[in-house]
């Protein structure tokens, strides 16, 4: 049971950022940003992975908190989940107050892609509300299982009924039905999060289209100070596993990044379409998430952990030297989809 | 609320029962077939050393070689460690130097390790010998038991005599439990009065509910 909740920390506001120029937009701009924020979730909270219930959630906090202390410095992508059997239709497995939350992070923020997936048991209280974005009165939250992603499949598996398969390596399997609390755009994420575990982003050597050749590798990090460019250099010199940490320095894991900033121009648009919503104008004087720069883990020893990780080392999912070159030319080529698909 | 949490890890070979210690010792009920652990899976329950309550947050981890690479990065922070072999299968307690290495090189000096000998209720099958066990657990500093997963024979007391010996670290002054990285976390309600510390051995035993 989650006795104790650290406190609130956003993925962008990490102490030191590293600069990084992008020929396509993956986020809005900062104006486009600050023209949109007002219009951001009706309690004020500018985050909309917060406000959607899908960072920063109970599963989050769980795994954050000093009881766990969890992979304490990655981005948790989350949603309540009610497990489902087939039948001629879906039946639910338990009782309504038994749900499970399922989420993926990384065991080293700076990797590329979400290598971890999270399960817990959730027990709500006799007719609460299961609300999963500040829910009123915290329910009972069990970690059940830690996997890495590399032994799970992932698949959309009834998309109207908005149902996922998890197929373990095992062989058990799991169909795990969004709560219906969460809006439609939480599951557009999950089928977001299942394309990329599927192929990849471009950032990762699991993009087939990236043909590498050679090694380019960004060559700078954070300046001291705590702001820096991420300058792009030619370095045959390093060693591959000190490129490695070069190329993991460029941020959270991009996956999980490309999610939330796909949330964040997803809620906008449906945001700017909703009527709904309401207009928060004080969330506009709250920090503001900058466009250009991706968080930078310099200053919370990722290098050891990287190190020391064996999960890390024995990732496929993790970056190989090869895919340097990728994410360099990812970067400098125009984008095919911003926005989730909506289909596998 | 507790007195301390205390981090456990289970560690031994594929098969030789380490889900099933768990559930016995969390749910009180056998599982003839389950599933092979992958990553790590979680159990917790409450107990009571001295009269204080202490939860004991157990990490259930893979015995088969393919995940093995993932519980050594699980060795960090445990204040306790079950090393546990099948008595019905030789091979499993031979493989108890690497796990003890394994368990050595990655965890903090002073993780309490239990070695048990599960599947006692297997008698008639039986390779391995009690004294071996003993041996090899005096040999190399470590409690042993020989318990029974399905009989829930000697379950609860490996739980929670190595908890026993933990508690008796911390009044010893062993266990620095400011330090997390020793896999003992004081609870909310005591945090304010660990300071004064000491005398008291751990002694009285209580089951407690699930937590």
């Amino acid at each position: 049971m989650m006795t104790s909740v650290p406190p609130r920390k956003t993925w962008w506001k990490s102490k030191k950022t590293v600069k990084v120029r992008r020929s396509y937009s993956t986020f809005p701009s900062l104006n486009a940003w600050e023209k949109f924020r007002g219009l951001l979730p009706v309690d004020g909270e500018t985050n909309p992975g917060v406000g959607l219930g899908v960072e920063e959630g109970l599963l989050c906090q769980m795994v954050h908190s000093p009881e766990f202390n969890l992979f304490p410095n990655s981005v948790v992508f989350e949603s309540n989940f009610v497990q489902v059997r087939r039948s001629r239709d879906w039946k639910e497995i338990y009782k309504a107050s038994n749900t499970m939350a399922l989420g993926v992070t990384s065991s080293v923020p700076c990797l590329p892609l979400p290598n971890i997936l999270l399960m817990a048991r959730v027990i709500w209280h006799q007719g609460q509300s299961q609300t999963w974005n500040r829910p009123s009165t915290v329910p009972s939250i069990n970690l059940k299982s830690i996997l890495p992603l590399k032994f799970v499949e992932l698949q959309i598996w009834d998309h109207h009924e908005r149902i996922l398969r998890l197929r373990t390596v095992t062989e058990k399997i799991y169909f795990l039905k969004l709560h219906p609390d969460h809006p439609e755009t939480v599951f557009r994420f999950w089928i977001r999060l299942v394309q990329i575990l599927h192929k990849g982003l471009s950032i990762t050597t699991k993009d087939p289209t990236i043909l590498v050749t050679h090694c380019l590798v960004p060559k700078s990090l954070c300046s001291p100070g705590g702001k820096s460019e991420l300058v792009q250099k030619n370095s045959k010199g390093l060693q591959p596993s000190e490129s490695l940490t070069h190329l993991m320095a460029q941020g959270e894991s991009e996956a999980l990044s490309q999610i939330f900033s796909d949330l964040h121009q997803q809620k906008q648009y449906s945001s700017s379409r909703s009527e709904k919503v309401q207009i928060n104008k004080t969330s506009s004087e709250k920090a503001t998430p900058c466009e250009d720069s991706i968080p930078c883990t310099c200053d919370l020893n990722w290098r050891d952990a990287f190190m020391f990780g064996e999960w890390e080392r024995e990732n496929p999912s993790g970056p190989q030297p090869h895919s340097l070159l990728s994410t360099l030319a990812a970067s400098s080529r125009p984008r095919l989809s911003l926005i989730g698909g909506n289909s596998i | 609320a507790y007195a301390y949490l205390f981090k456990y890890i289970i560690i031994g070979d594929t098969g030789v029962g380490k889900s099933c210690l768990l559930l016995q010792f969390t749910d009180k009920r056998f599982q003839p077939v389950h599933d092979l652990t992958m990553g790590v899976e979680f159990g917790a329950r409450m107990i009571t050393i001295d009269g204080k309550q202490i939860k004991l947050q157990i990490w259930d981890t893979a015995g088969q070689e393919s995940f093995r690479s993932i519980t050594r990065s699980y060795y960090r922070g445990a204040a306790g460690a079950l090393l546990v072999y099948d008595i019905t299968r030789r091979d499993t307690f031979n493989h108890l130097t690497t796990w003890l290495e394994d368990a050595r090189q990655h965890s903090n000096s002073n993780m309490v390790i239990m070695l048990i000998g599960n599947k006692s209720d297997l008698e008639s099958r039986r390779e391995v010998k009690k004294e071996e066990g003993e041996a090899f657990a005096r040999e190399h500093g470590l409690i042993f038991m020989e318990t029974s997963a399905k009989t829930a024979s000697n379950v609860e007391e490996a739980f929670i005599n190595t908890a026993k010996e933990i508690y008796e670290k911390i009044q010893e002054g062993v266990f620095d439990i400011n330090n997390e990285a020793n896999g003992i976390k004081i609870g909310p309600q005591h945090a304010a009065t660990n300071a004064s510390h000491g005398g008291n051995q751990g002694g009285q035993q209580a089951g407690g509910g699930c937590c």
